[in-house]
């Protein structure tokens, strides 16, 4: 890290840049949605509008040595709907969390190449053979070019104050920008940051990366052969551009400080067999190893057959404690995506999500997580009947036509979706101005994903089931029910057998493994044939996001000797109760179910010690160790090094750890900024030592 | 077939022998290292061991049958990771007759190891190594009286036997604990150059720093742990090894 990144970092740390941040209303702009109501603007056109008076009211700021600009200055988002407006649409539609275009993969790499101006053309020339009835076609289309007009304003004031200020430089970069495609990797970074900027000003949330070392690459190699830059400069832009990923991260919207999607994909396999890892791919492992800071948050995709470097060099980034990269195994995902009926092409080019679920650039408006499923709630749900069940099929058939049932009644749910439009970030969608209609509507891929959590506490549950009660006869029905209706206050006994005695998933015993197995090809089975109201599929997960704790906390005692209320572990990973034998078990155990029919994603999560990494030696075998997982058909992984004493330090000295990072379900945040109840989840995670 | 008492099982043991490894620990030691980090190795039977007020038994008996079989399993995971199996304890020289068994059926599908103190009948000790892929041989003092005073035998036996795996073509690792004000001297470390300089199958001298955290498991076997230097103090360090052109690491 060069002089200047690193003050550019302390400064953005220090929050110094918050002091240039006004509210909406000191703006002015905090009710532009009465008068919108009051006139019967078209949603759309609010969109464009209400993002117009926002980039309008920016101020451009450079922060000191900033060679890539655009800093917000203001701190919320207007609503385009009045309060009452909004509870209408409530009443009528299904709505995803905040209504709004979010957590997917923007074509930022079209504009980048081709230039506003050049967008402005192909809109304003779609608009020319619009047919006269398309209303709805020519008010979307308006709406675009409101947004990208506005924008190039907002730069062009950003050009002017950076020549008044002697940044000609930037003020350079800036202009071309403003109406022509990138020449250079300093302005396609540029370029980048702004249409990023642009989609979160435009309300859209968990807004992707998607795969910056490949469309970024083309501008690096050109400047570097025809040596416009150094190497070493151009990882000064690349760090650059990662400590923009943190400038305004605390206005971005999620679960937790940190929930804010901005992930990375590095690596993969294209259709030719050849694997994309290239020298910017590098870069952005080395900028996050420097940087230390949870955004941009790096996945790199492998298969069996990537080299070992790779996996050392994702496990040096590991040792920091970041919690990320996390892995995805092309050998896995493109087959199950392949599967699911994405085309081969798209299915090659996928990335993943604000967390992990695997969704495709520029053509998927996918909702991955709209629902989830509570498996070890179905199992439990179950037991009413466990009483009449001749043997452990039989009961199996009960779990398995529970589980047909909650898909049902989930499905049915999303009935009548409605997105709030996004003009701008249709802007970075392929085939909107081609169709002319808003991406909220739709695109090439509409499909949902359900998450299903406690898998394992299932597995285990049904294991329990299946050696205890069916086949060793150690106790009856009535003992069982009594048991687990009392929450095993009068039977503690029971409770230790099935908690600590009972076999658990990820012991690599093939009893109970088998047992996910079918548990996961059931979940898959149960959507299969389903079509949401936009003509897309379902597709079944191993992720849990937040709704582990949900799920957890409404959830009585389970046959896994777990108690009322207690958690469960996150994503797809171990009972928290299991005796461990360690994680080559842990990772066979996980690798055995037929993780190509569960491709909405999901991890599985090894925790460390710190002191595990105490050398290189170490390190390269901790890479190994994820190669392995990979080579037996893993589809992904998560990887966190925490060491538990200063996790409890933190809690109870928050001043201390101001800048400790941990990772939670699909992405990493500020350990202190956390609600207790995850912190603690942090905490009771399993973790190998040595 | 052999029977043999062991008290762990741990995989992914990463500092113990090249690649990733499972660990077994068997028990039973004639030494008694005054710094003995695994307290529960020592005594060759089964035995309590609390652990946050929770009683278990820590140790138990298993055929080489049924061993063999468990770390068979994994046997392809050893090729993946260019690892295997390491026997560590306690001695597992302790119980020979297991250990040959045990390798008989486990070789050649999996890379073996041993950590040693090297205290064995020296025809035990030659019968081993011959089964073996690896061998971490721990020396802690060349001085005899020294030895005996800190660890209840003498080194005469420990000597020989390294001058046997010297002259051997197994590969194999020195490894040396740094315990603060016993053998961290200049002396000791010179003393051990000399006799293992020039042997053609040394791959390296590792450097073990003692951590005070060595005493934590006394308690939970009903022991006290109260070593006669001082804990606190950080070992010295003289690696003298590695300007004499043997690869060192220090842990």
């Amino acid at each position: 890290m060069n002089p200047r990144i690193s003050h550019l970092r302390d400064y953005i740390l220090n929050k110094e840049h918050h002091v240039y941040r006004r509210s909406l209303t000191e703006l002015g702009i905090a009710n532009m949605n009465e008068t919108f109501a009051r006139e019967g603007v078209h949603p759309v056109r609010r969109s464009a509008e209400s993002l117009s008076a926002m980039l309008k009211m920016e101020k451009p700021i450079i922060l000191p040595g900033e060679k890539i600009v655009f800093t917000r200055t203001i701190d919320d988002i207007p609503a385009i709907y009045t309060p009452e407006e909004w509870d209408r649409i409530k009443k009528e539609h299904y709505i995803h969390e905040r209504g709004t275009v979010c957590n997917i993969s923007p074509d930022y790499e079209t504009t980048i190449k081709l230039g506003l101006d050049a967008r402005k053309n192909e809109v304003e020339e779609k608009l020319k053979h619009l047919s006269v009835e398309d209303v709805e076609g020519e008010i979307f289309l308006e709406s675009v070019l409101i947004c990208i007009s506005s924008l190039q304003d907002l730069i062009g004031r950003y050009e002017v104050y950076a020549r008044s200020i002697g940044e000609e430089d930037t003020a350079s970069v800036l202009e071309a920008i403003k109406t022509r495609g990138a020449t250079s990797f300093r302005e396609a970074l540029q370029l980048l940051r702004i249409l990023h900027f642009s989609i979160w000003e435009a309300s859209n949330y968990h807004n992707t990366l998607g795969r910056f070392d490949q469309y970024m690459y083309p501008y690096y190699k050109n400047d570097i052969e025809k040596g416009v830059i150094t190497s070493e400069e151009a990882f000064d832009l690349v760090e650059e551009f990662f400590l923009m990923c943190n400038k305004d991260s605390d206005l971005y919207p999620g679960m937790q400080q940190g929930d804010n999607g901005q992930s990375m994909v590095l690596g993969g396999r294209d259709m030719n067999g050849t694997y994309l890892f290239n020298e910017l791919s590098q870069m952005c492992l080395q900028a996050s190893y420097e940087l230390e800071l949870i955004d941009p948050k790096i996945n790199i995709r492998v298969d069996k057959d990537t080299p070992d470097e790779i996996f050392e060099r994702g496990s040096r980034l590991t040792k920091k404690g970041l919690g990320f990269p996390q892995y995805s195994n092309d050998d896995v995902v493109i087959p199950g995506l392949i599967r699911k009926g994405y085309e081969k092409e798209d299915a090659y080019n996928y990335v993943v999500a604000a967390c992990w679920e695997f969704i495709i650039p520029k053509y998927g408006m996918d909702i991955p997580n709209i629902d989830a499923i509570s498996l070890l709630g179905c199992v439990r749900d179950c037991l009413d009947d466990l009483g009449s069940c001749k043997d452990y099929d039989s009961f199996y058939k009960c779990v398995e036509r529970k589980i047909q049932a909650e898909v049902d009644r989930i499905c049915i749910k999303h009935k009548n979706l409605y997105i709030i439009p996004s003009p701008m970030m249709s802007l970075l969608m392929a085939g909107t101005i081609e169709r002319a209609r808003d991406i909220s509507l739709g695109s090439k891929y509409n499909n949902y994903g359900i998450h299903g959590t406690g898998i394992a506490p299932a597995t285990d549950s049904l294991a329990a089931i299946k050696k205890y009660y069916f086949e060793e006869k150690r106790f009856d029905y009535q003992t069982l029910m009594m048991a687990i209706n009392t929450n095993f206050e009068n039977n503690p006994q029971l409770k230790e057998l099935l908690r600590k005695k009972a076999p658990k998933m990820g012991q690599d015993d093939d009893y109970v493994d088998s047992i996910c197995t079918v548990l996961l090809d059931s979940f898959d089975k149960a959507l299969d044939g389903k079509v949401n109201e936009r003509g897309g599929i379902y597709r079944g997960g191993t992720g849990t996001a937040m709704y582990y704790i949900f799920h957890a906390n409404n959830l009585g005692a389970t046959p896994d000797g777990r108690l009322a209320g207690e958690m469960i572990p996150a994503n797809y990973s171990p009972s928290l109760f299991i005796n461990q034998k360690g994680p080559i078990s842990v990772i066979k155990s996980f690798t055995k179910p037929h993780l190509v029919n569960v491709i909405n994603g999901g991890p599985l999560t090894l925790e460390f010690d710190q002191s595990v990494f105490n050398n290189d030696e170490s390190i390269k075998k901790l890479g190994m160790l994820v190669k392995t997982y990979i080579k037996l058909g893993g589809h992904q992984l998560q990887l966190n090094t925490v060491s538990k004493e200063k996790l409890l330090d933190a809690k109870v000295h928050p001043e201390k750890y101001k800048h400790l990072i941990v990772r939670v379900w699909g992405w990493s945040g500020y350990f202190v900024e956390l609600d207790e109840c995850y912190q603690d989840h942090v905490i009771n995670r399993i973790e190998f030592g040595l | 077939m052999e029977k043999g008492i062991i008290f762990s099982i741990e995989e992914f043991a990463i500092h113990d022998g090249p690649g990733i490894r499972t660990n077994v620990f068997l028990k039973g030691c004639p030494l008694r290292c005054v710094w003995c980090h695994n307290p529960e190795g020592i005594s060759p039977y089964p035995q309590y061991f609390t652990k946050k007020d929770e009683r278990t038994i820590c140790g138990y008996e298993i055929t080489s049958d049924d061993l063999a079989n468990q770390l068979l399993k994994n046997k392809e995971i050893y090729k993946y990771d260019k690892g295997g199996v390491t026997l560590t304890g306690g001695e597992p020289l302790f119980q020979p007759m297991f250990v040959i068994d045990l390798l008989k059926k486990i070789r050649p599908e999996i890379h073996t190891a041993i950590e040693t103190s090297g205290y064995a009948n020296s025809d035990i000790f030659q019968k081993v190594i011959s089964q073996l892929d690896y061998v971490l041989f721990d020396i802690k003092q060349t001085d005899t009286v020294l030895h005996k005073k800190y660890t209840g035998v003498g080194n005469e036996l420990i000597l020989k036997n390294l001058e046997i795996l010297c002259s051997s073509d197994i590969d194999f690792v020195i490894r040396i604990p740094l315990i603060p004000g016993v053998n961290d001297t200049k002396e000791n470390m010179l003393n051990i150059l000399s006799r293992i300089e020039g042997a053609k199958f040394l791959k390296r001298v590792e450097l073990l720093r003692y951590h005070k955290t060595a005493g934590a498991k006394y308690s939970m076997i009903g022991k006290q742990y109260n070593p006669p230097f001082d804990v606190n103090r950080k070992p010295a360090i003289y690696n003298v090894f590695e300007s004499n052109h043997i690869k060192t690491i220090i842990l």
